[in-house]
């Protein structure tokens, strides 16, 4: 193994599975800031990562072993999907491969557990929150699939560290492919991060929440394995963003390097998108994502015309 | 030695069916069936698996031949993997009644005729054992249920499968006309001969299969079946069909035209989506599963249809990979849709009905079949690290190959067909939520399941053998994915190996997959550690959760109905009673009309009844009437021959 894909490894490992809390500390820090409010510090997921583990889970009376088992296996399917996305073009294998096909599954899986839980307490508000979650995502899907295919096609392979190297440097933007695929996977990255004008992830009122809302019944430990696995999600996407999405550079280590401070910009996005924009009507969010899948497919059709 | 094995658990199967028929031997009878057809999937995987022939090969004459080859013997093992659990689970499931006798004979004689359109090896023995795979299960059904209901699906089964099942016979026949049943005479690339061959196949064989809009038969006759007889149909019966397309367009027809492969494509996408849209608003179990069987034959055809497209492109590597999908993802939709159907006939034993909001409760009651059925509705759902999953993204794949091996109409028809099917998995996680929560979880929502207990060993048992096939054939795809790439009668790679590649350097390492889930969720559950705080109530804002509470079908697909009502169309009717100015009651009825029975298809029942009603009048009655008919049709036909128009 090279110094780079080595060092690849320990950014996808260290900034994955740690760091990964960081970053919607970072997009609460900046919200609060732009809305002239001091708010908490960038820090704050760690400290309640650390209080609720510091408590017992609570069982809901007259749930099940789906109950119960939800939280770790939600956290491992983004363990998994952690392991799966290359922070760099020279990543290693780490055991799961690097399909980018395959990162849909894992994230369905994660869904599939926490709403299938929500039955399992019967409490409304979950499933209210569930049915939502998954109708959403059966458009986020379709844009995931399709904006990420524009890069695949782009690139020649579905393998995502190939992804990375074929949309590196600047020739892969010459052409308006690979701008109407981002333009569909940044309203993914607005969906799969529970951020406005989809979700709101600061609400407090059970009615209004779609990702919150199924975990509502979990405490202790169980809730923070779910935190945790919100946050190993916008580490996922942001990285695909950041990687595939947004012009980097040909060199591993140059990719490395500027990777922080990709991130730290696409978070500040999503704060100023946030500050900006009001939760939209439930109803209207398929639209959106749907404009979103839309775009991306005009970038495969002006991929296929321009290769064609 | 594969071939006596074959004849042997052929004959078994065919003893077993007999002793089924008496009072005292019917037990016996189903077991020996079930050991038969045990046997005829080891020696069908067992061709698979060699390569080689066995028995006669194909003919174009009208003389019965019986023989296997690889692709048969594929498909005999998946008749195989599901009919000897269904099996066996029919042996606790039928009651020794007269009823049960006949229903448990008749199953072997199902297996039989099945196993039969596999080994045909001659257009006549072929079209003979696909009438009798249509007949077969409509008796077995009207033996179960004598109510108008039933009878009335099983003559839209029959006359549905019959009226567009004519197109197999104008296939079959023309390809045998033509020399080509069984591949040898290259039919040229777009000639009028291969095109009627080939739309006419996909009219006749896509009604068996149940493809948009040929479907509605199939969420009629499958519910209505018994379970284990449910679980052939969908699991196996119509991957018969898809076997036929598979052989027509596939082997025999040669290269066919791009545009083909197009339409192949839309017609898998639409039943892939409209199926599994549908089913998400069923109320019955058994339907909303035979509803499922629509998106996944869908699933199975957009495979086919990336098939004939890479073909026609000139990819043949990435065309191997599509058949492999489509094959692949049959055998998976045979397993976990077969266990499904088994854990509703188990459910149905405990609740009395299926209807889905009157459920509830059943894993704690039924751990093993509601934990293998629990196994099903992942797989089905197509969550890693199961079978469906798999399947799904080898499907995924070849449908991203087909834009990228060029063609800009091609293209985007491969990139919508994409979108579609991630648009499918996510809603059947949706669907597949709503089924494990108000069937699985929660509390029972009907007092009978209170009390409901665990199945019989062999029925329980019938239920994990499945749910373990599902999580084996989840973790080791590749055994099978390369072999069956080398099903294509161009070159493919067809190396064989733990996971999944495709050509562009990459693969689906699903055992790494499968560990880092078992792993990971093992070592976070332990680090989670044991619960100090005892069991509390669920929040309801104060309220006590109790029955009038709970969340129904209707509820939690609402937001869904709403995104997709203009499309949909469902309709909603409020009553209110109200007496001395005071509201007494409020009835809500919603409801989601399948749009293809109300705008498709009663039109056409519309229309040839009165087409009928027409007809009639000819028919007098009376012998000399007919006499003259007769003779003008000869008289019409001699002059025809006279003037060239026939001869």
């Amino acid at each position: 193994m090279s110094g780079a894909s080595a060092a690849a490894a320990a950014v996808q490992l260290v900034g994955g599975l740690a760091l990964a809390p960081l970053l919607p500390g970072l997009v609460q820090h900046w919200k609060a800031r732009l809305q002239g409010r001091r708010g908490p510090s960038p820090l704050q997921p760690y400290r309640e990562l650390a209080r609720l583990w510091s408590r017992s889970s609570i069982d809901v009376e007259g749930t099940t072993l789906v109950y119960r088992l939800a939280p770790p296996v939600a956290a491992a399917a983004l363990v998994a999907a952690v392991l799966l996305v290359p922070a760099a073009a020279d990543a290693p294998e780490l055991g799961v491969g690097h399909s980018l096909l395959a990162l849909g599954g894992l994230l369905a899986l994660a869904r599939f557990t926490v709403c299938a839980a929500a039955w399992d307490t019967e409490n409304g508000f979950a499933l209210m929150g569930a049915s939502r979650d998954l109708t959403i995502s059966v458009f986020t899907e379709a844009a995931l699939v399709l904006s990420l295919s524009v890069g695949a096609l782009v690139a020649g392979t579905t393998d995502l560290t190939g992804v990375i190297a074929g949309t590196a440097g600047s020739d892969a933007w010459t052409s308006p492919g690979l701008a109407l695929g981002a333009v569909g996977f940044a309203l993914v990255v607005l969906a799969e991060t529970g951020r406005q004008p989809i979700d709101n992830p600061d609400t407090h009122l059970e009615l209004t929440m779609i990702h919150e809302g199924p975990v509502l019944e979990y405490g202790g430990r169980d809730l923070a394995l779910l935190q945790w696995t919100a946050s190993a999600r916008h580490w996922v996407v942001l990285v695909l963003a950041a990687q595939v999405f947004v012009p980097h550079a040909k060199d591993v280590w140059l990719q490395l390097a500027i990777l922080p401070l990709v991130l730290v910009v696409l978070c500040g996005a999503l704060a100023l998108v946030e500050t900006l924009l009001a939760k939209m009507r439930i109803l209207l969010a398929p639209r959106l994502l749907g404009i979103g899948a839309a775009a991306a497919l005009l970038g495969v059709l002006s991929w296929l015309i321009e290769t064609g | 030695m594969i071939g006596t094995l074959l004849a042997t658990g052929l004959v078994v199967v065919g003893a077993g069916s007999i002793l089924s028929f008496a009072p005292r031997s019917f037990r016996v009878g189903l077991v020996v069936q079930a050991v038969g057809v045990a046997l005829v999937g080891l020696s069908g995987l067992a061709v698979f698996v060699s390569g080689d022939e066995l028995g006669a090969s194909f003919t174009n004459e009208l003389e019965p031949r019986l023989g296997v080859d690889p692709t048969s013997g594929y498909f005999l093992f998946v008749l195989g993997i599901v009919a000897a659990p269904a099996v066996v689970f029919a042996t606790r499931y039928l009651a020794p009644t007269t009823t049960g006798r006949v229903i448990g004979g008749l199953t072997g004689v199902f297996l039989l005729v099945l196993a039969l359109v596999l080994c045909a090896r001659d257009p006549l023995t072929f079209l003979a054992a696909w009438e009798l795979m249509t007949l077969v299960p409509a008796a077995i059904i009207l033996v179960g249920r004598h109510d108008r209901e039933a009878r009335s699906s099983v003559y839209v089964y029959i006359g549905l499968t019959h009226l567009m099942g004519a197109g197999t016979w104008i296939a079959v026949l023309l390809l045998a006309d033509a020399g080509a049943f069984g591949g040898g005479s290259s039919l040229e690339t777009g000639s009028s001969t291969q095109i009627a061959i080939a739309v006419a196949a996909l009219v006749g064989m896509g009604t068996k299969a149940g493809l948009v809009p040929l479907h509605t038969w199939l969420p009629r006759a499958h519910p209505i079946a018994p379970a284990h007889v449910s679980a052939l149909m969908s699991g196996v019966m119509i991957k018969m069909a898809i076997y036929g397309l598979v052989r027509v367009l596939v082997e025999w027809l040669g290269e066919l035209p791009a545009w083909y492969g197009v339409v192949v494509l839309v017609v898998g996408g639409a039943s892939a989506v409209i199926g599994v849209v549908y089913a998400i608003f069923q109320h019955e179990l058994k339907r909303l599963l035979a509803f499922h069987s629509i998106e996944n034959v869908g699933i199975i055809v957009l495979g086919l249809g990336a098939c004939l497209l890479l073909h026609a492109r000139g990819a043949d590597e990435w065309a191997g990979v599509a058949l492999a999908a489509a094959l692949l993802h049959t055998l998976n939709h045979a397993v976990f849709k077969g266990l499904l159907f088994l854990g509703a006939g188990a459910f149905e034993k405990v609740a009395g009905s299926l209807e889905i909001d009157r459920l509830g409760g059943l894993l704690q009651r039924m751990p093993w079949t509601g934990g293998a059925f629990l196994v099903g509705a992942m797989a089905i759902a197509g969550l890693p690290p199961l079978n469906g999953f798999a399947s799904e993204w080898l499907t995924l794949q070849s449908l991203l190959a087909v834009p990228a091996n060029g063609g800009v109409a091609e293209g985007l028809a491969g990139a919508l067909a994409l979108a579609a099917l991630a648009a499918t998995a996510a809603l059947a996680v949706l669907c597949f939520v709503k089924v494990v929560g108000l069937v699985l979880l929660g509390r029972p929502r009907r007092s009978r399941i209170e009390e409901a207990v665990e199945m019989p060993v062999p029925m329980r048992g019938a239920a994990a053998f499945l749910a373990l096939a599902c999580v084996v054939l989840g973790v080791v795809p590749g055994l099978l994915a390369g072999p069956l790439a080398g099903l294509a009668p161009w070159p493919t790679d067809d190396a064989a190996g733990v996971a999944v590649d495709v050509p562009w350097d990459d693969s689906l390492p699903s055992p790494g997959i499968f560990l880092v889930l078992l792993v990971g969720s093992g070592l976070l559950a332990a680090a989670r550690g044991r619960r100090r705080a005892a069991p509390a109530p669920s929040w309801a804002c104060g309220q006590v959760v109790g029955p009038e509470l709970q969340w129904t079908s209707a509820g939690f697909t609402k937001p869904l109905r709403l995104v997709l009502e203009a499309v949909l169309r469902p309709t909603r009717d409020v009553t209110r009673s109200v007496r001395g100015g005071v509201l007494q009651e409020v009835r809500y009825e919603g409801h989601v009309p399948h749009l293809f029975d109300t705008h498709l298809n009663r039109p056409i029942t519309r229309a040839g009844l009165w087409a009928a009603s027409r007809a009639r009048r000819v028919q007098s009655g009376s012998l000399t009437a007919y006499v003259a008919y007769l003779v003008a049709l000869v008289i019409v036909l001699l002059a025809a021959v006279r003037t060239g128009a026939i001869g």
